[in-house]
């Protein structure tokens, strides 16, 4: 028996998201009762069953930490540029409209 | 044609809320965590097929359909014999999960042609589900007679249980000549039978396991060899011997088995029979 980790996806387009683990003594078994115990109640349209030892995991989980300042890296850090887009479509506006600057 | 309808809906009714009540008993005590899942899943599922047939009764005559499940006295329940038996171990609740639910594809396979169109296309709704009752009974089926000698062994004994009081899901139905004549079922039970045998005979053979292996047939029965050297007996001996354990069901006749079963089943509805959940 080995354990096999169960992804499914809600819809067509969705990625497959991670459900939970069965134990199983193969794929196909892992399949069947991953449904049942995952899906049952219509919570995905497909079904994946991926054997936990064929899954390739970091090492050192601490090469995931940052050090510095990463703000950049954020969309929220560049919140006020919304702001500066719309003065800036406001004045394109009103020079095109006639209106004194 | 309305009683004719009761009638066989009845049979089909009572032997999914029967083998769902002994499937559900698993809950709780299956060999793994996901199985118990799994199983528990089915067992739900067979209840939940036997509720749309009772509500199926209800458009015709009324009738309520939790209180055909739950309101009436044993002998007035259609199911056969085999769907009261109780689980014993696993082996037996596996064996006869596959035949059963084997023998219900080949029955909902006609009953897709039925004349009545609500039977019809609550037959072709079904066996989607069914279907995958089918694989799941098949995968363990197949890794269990592929395993250690003593799976083997168990899978062989319930076999020669199961198997006989099987084929009495096939006997006649109450009216079974109005249900026929009517096109209510395409064809006669005995016709099914006779699918249904020699399916799970070739897939038993598939599995490397003999099928029709009667022990309670007399010794006098002709054994026939299988194309896997095992021993069976001939199909006309397994569908005409007087010695066929299990048979009634269809005309009300239970076994000692039933009683306790129908006694828990129906407690609560018996204390409140007007309770509302």
């Amino acid at each position: 028996m080995e354990v096999y980790e169960i992804f499914r996806r809600s819809g067509h387009k969705s990625p497959f998201e991670h459900c939970g683990a069965v134990i199983a003594p193969d794929p196909e078994m892992a399949l069947l009762l991953g449904k049942e115990c995952f899906l049952r109640r219509r919570e995905g349209e497909h079904l994946w069953a991926v054997r936990r030892s064929d899954i390739h995991a970091l090492e050192d989980e601490s090469v995931l930490e940052i050090a510095a300042d990463k703000s950049y890296r954020f969309a929220s850090d560049y919140r006020d540029v919304v702001q500066k887009r719309k003065a800036a479509r406001h004045r394109v506006s009103s020079i095109s409209s006639g209106a004194p600057a | 044609m309305r009683e004719a309808l009761v009638s066989l809906v009845t049979a089909l009714a009572d032997d999914e809320l029967i083998i769902g009540h002994r499937h559900s008993e698993w809950t709780g005590f299956a060999p793994h965590i996901e199985e118990d899942v799994a199983f528990s899943s089915i067992a739900q599922d067979e209840i939940g097929h036997a509720a749309a047939y009772y509500s199926l009764i209800a458009e015709a005559t009324g009738a309520s359909p939790d209180r055909m499940a739950l309101g009436r006295q044993p002998d007035d329940y259609r199911h056969a014999v085999l769907c009261e038996r109780p689980n014993g171990d696993w082996s037996y609740s596996l064996v006869r999960h596959w035949l059963y639910d084997t023998a219900d594809d080949v029955r909902l396979e006609a009953l897709q042609e039925s004349a009545d169109a609500g039977l019809a296309a609550l037959a072709v709704k079904m066996r989607r589900e069914e279907r995958y009752h089918l694989l799941h009974a098949n995968a363990w089926i197949k890794r269990v007679a592929e395993g250690p000698i003593e799976g083997r062994t168990r899978l062989i004994d319930a076999l020669g249980k199961c198997y006989p009081e099987a084929l009495a899901l096939f006997d006649s139905l109450e009216l079974e000549d109005s249900i026929v004549d009517n096109d209510l079922l395409p064809c006669s039970s005995s016709e099914l039978r006779a699918r249904f045998a020699q399916r799970a005979t070739s897939e038993l053979d598939d599995f490397g396991l003999p099928a029709d292996i009667h022990r309670d047939l007399d010794n006098s029965a002709e054994f026939l060899a299988s194309s896997s050297g095992d021993l069976i007996a001939s199909e006309q001996e397994a569908l005409t011997t007087s010695s066929r354990s299990g048979i009634g069901g269809r005309a009300g006749k239970h076994s000692d088995d039933f009683k306790p079963l129908w006694d828990e089943m129906t407690s609560t509805h018996r204390l409140h029979p007007d309770a509302h959940w």
